[in-house]
């Protein structure tokens, strides 16, 4: 039995596995980096480790440091996150050789599906719906053009190890070509150490669809229906709900029945995601399975009720599924929205920085999945995101007026976060009717853009706040004269006053 | 010492007429309010107008430039005071292309593309940053002339920290 687990991330997902364990009564551990002895994983956790300076690959990304932590910790698994070794088939193995229950699949399931090309293949002999494209990698650029004059534009290319939409392009016209996969190429090399790429059909009108499933190490295996991942921005998500607002049950099934398919043929154990593309009379294929836990596993959480971090322990543990799948029914809707720091109004750049002051949402039906808090500088190193809002209601409607509301009760001062954005994709009527695909953001780029109408009263009001506290800052600024810190506001003024008149 | 401030591109003076405790009268531009305007936690003010509630929260930018957000809005802010106006005479009209390249946020110089003395043409990339995983390109604006490069690749930089200055 587990007693002890060694979670090798940071952020939000660290405190949400630590959340689990501490619910089992399983002791958790921590590991940080230089940058991360102020964040919140590490006063969370039982015992913290430090294992590196702040740049991941000299911390998070190295195994050697973590399992040498698990070891001297005495943790008897590790439990990965998302990103990171998460997706790593060598440091499953190594867990595995060293005694330490790794919370994820082997190394046959990540390499077989880490390697997108195998992926292809395997789900092709499994009977599960594949896009048109290549099924061996490309490294040479001749082979590449011309594979993509076969296929036919639009394509997209995207690196045989990727993922999270890094080394991805798509191309759309001839003279594209061979720029696209020079860049798929030198991203895949930078990210990943390898330069293969392949590619594939692009699909006009696309959602994106995903299957949760949970498969234990006897051969059982269930879904827990699917994530409508389609909001997306250059490949990465921003908005999750569930159920998808196009899903029928016919077409639910069929795929639950693919997605369990897909697993099955890679003798899948633990919790994985199966990620398929629809387009809009709900055609869909196997994209690609995602071999860890995901950033929007919440909402399913909260519609079919089920812990998965608990449940990957559970499967970790060696023990037979807790749920049949006619045990498992979707309850009501829930959204997801990923707030990051970064402008959305200028060209979404990350916005790093210390976070003065910040109030979470809170009311009926709100989650927050966080890790930053008030004084908290966020480090340059590490991924833009600071939270997940998670709302459920009994309809979809409820959903959306409770994230609204949630939205703006989400108070945060001294760093700039998607957050506005974020309440504009709420309103948009193509949201709201549940009529959207990938290309949502892109479609609605002047309806999402800051809205200039504020009122001329809400404008003045806004830029006499900025004066008001700039004066402010200015008379904290100034040392006290005669050691007596308090000055009366109206003597303050007295002064300004007079030396305006001059 | 007078005071303007600019909204959104506009230039308005403003003043505090009177103030006791949260209670002011501000004129900016040609109207005056009398509001209640109170900072309730650090960086988020409450402002009472006519009866009207409105919530703003502050993100500082340097000393004098300010992003308010009020729901769903963003509005930047500018506080002008004789320091500025002096800098800004100074540089003329010449404000569109800066004399060097910075960042508006800390990160790590990952590319140079340039080198000290090399013409480079307008819209061509010179410096590589990356923060948070984003990597972005930075580009001159017209044909310019690189003078000095600042940084070296590898380089942890702050926002606003001058990287490359041109001829």
């Amino acid at each position: 039995m587990i007693k002890k687990i060694l979670i090798a991330n940071r952020g939000e997902i660290a405190i949400r596995v630590m959340n689990s364990c501490r619910e089992m009564g399983i002791l958790s551990v921590a590991v940080y980096s230089g940058a991360d002895r102020n964040s919140l994983h590490v006063r969370y956790a039982d015992e913290a480790y430090y294992i590196g300076p702040a740049p991941s690959n000299q911390s998070y990304l190295d195994l050697e440091k973590i399992i040498e932590v698990a070891k001297k910790s005495g943790a008897d698994a590790i439990h990965p996150g998302y990103g990171f070794l998460s997706e790593n088939a060598g440091f499953s193995e190594r867990c595995k050789a060293e005694g330490i229950i790794f919370i994820g699949p082997d190394a046959y399931a990540i390499n077989t599906m880490g390697d997108k090309i195998t992926a292809r293949k395997t789900m092709l002999a499994a009977g599960v719906p594949v896009v048109p494209g290549t099924t061996e990698p490309i490294t040479d650029m001749d082979d590449a053009v011309k594979t993509i004059r076969e296929i036919g534009l639009p394509v997209m290319v995207k690196a045989s190890a990727g993922g999270g939409g890094k080394g991805m392009r798509l191309v759309e016209k001839e003279d594209e070509i061979i720029s696209s996969v020079k860049a798929a190429k030198s991203e895949a090399l930078a990210a990943f150490g390898n330069d293969a790429v392949y590619v594939e059909k692009y699909i006009n009108s696309p959602h994106h669809i995903e299957f949760q499933i949970l498969a234990d190490q006897h051969g059982n295996c269930i879904h827990l229906f699917e994530r409508e991942c389609s909001v997306q921005r250059r490949h990465q998500k921003v908005v999750e709900e569930t159920p998808s607002p196009i899903m029928t049950p016919e077409v639910r099934e069929d795929m639950g029945r693919h997605a369990v398919a897909a697993a099955k043929a890679v003798n899948y154990a633990g919790a994985g995601t199966i990620e398929f593309i629809a387009d809009d009379n709900l055609n869909y294929y196997f994209l690609e399975m995602n071999t860890r836990l995901q950033v929007e596993h919440p909402i399913t959480e909260q519609v079919v009720g089920v812990d998965l971090v608990r449940e990957q322990i559970n499967i970790a543990n060696g023990e037979e599924l807790h749920y049949r799948q006619e045990d498992l029914s979707q309850h009501g809707h829930a959204i997801e929205v990923r707030v990051y720091a970064e402008d959305t109004d200028n060209n979404f750049m990350p916005s790093p920085g210390k976070i003065n002051y910040i109030h979470f949402p809170l009311g009926a039906g709100v989650r927050h999945d966080s890790y930053v808090y008030s004084g908290y500088e966020i480090p340059i190193y590490y991924d833009p995101m600071i939270s997940k809002l998670v709302v459920w209601g009994n309809s979809r409607d409820e959903a959306i007026g409770r994230m609204k509301r949630a939205l703006q009760s989400y108070k945060i001062s001294g760093v700039k976060t998607s957050i506005p954005f974020l309440s504009r994709i709420m309103d948009v009527p193509d949201f709201k009717n549940g009529h959207y695909t990938t290309h949502f953001i892109q479609n609605h780029e002047e309806a999402l853009k800051s809205i200039d109408n504020a009122s001329e009263e809400c404008v003045d009001l806004a830029a006499i706040t900025a004066f008001v506290d700039f004066l402010k800052k200015q008379e904290q600024a100034k040392p006290a004269s005669n050691g007596h810190a308090d000055v009366s506001q109206w003597k303050a003024f007295g002064r300004k006053k007079a030396v305006t008149r001059l | 010492m007078s005071y303007e401030v600019n909204i959104n591109g506009e230039d308005r003076k403003i003043e505090i007429l009177s103030r006791e405790g949260n209670r002011m009268k501000v004129q900016i531009g040609e109207k005056t309010y009398d509001l209640d305007l109170t900072e309730v936690e650090p960086g988020v003010y409450s402002a009472l107008h006519k009866g009207k509630n409105f919530n703003f929260e502050l993100v500082r930018r340097g000393s004098k430039k300010y992003v308010v957000d009020t729901i769903g809005k963003k509005l930047d802010v500018e506080i002008i005071d004789a320091e500025s106006r002096y800098v800004k005479s100074r540089k003329g009209g010449e404000a569109e292309d800066a004399a060097y390249i910075s960042t508006p946020m800390p990160g790590q110089v990952v590319k140079i593309l340039v080198e000290e003395g090399q013409e480079v043409k307008g819209g061509e990339t010179v410096i590589i940053v990356s923060a948070m995983k984003m990597e972005s390109e930075y580009k001159v604006v017209k044909d310019r002339v690189i003078k000095e490069i600042l940084v070296k690749e590898g380089d942890n930089i702050d926002g606003d920290q001058p990287l490359i200055t041109f001829e």
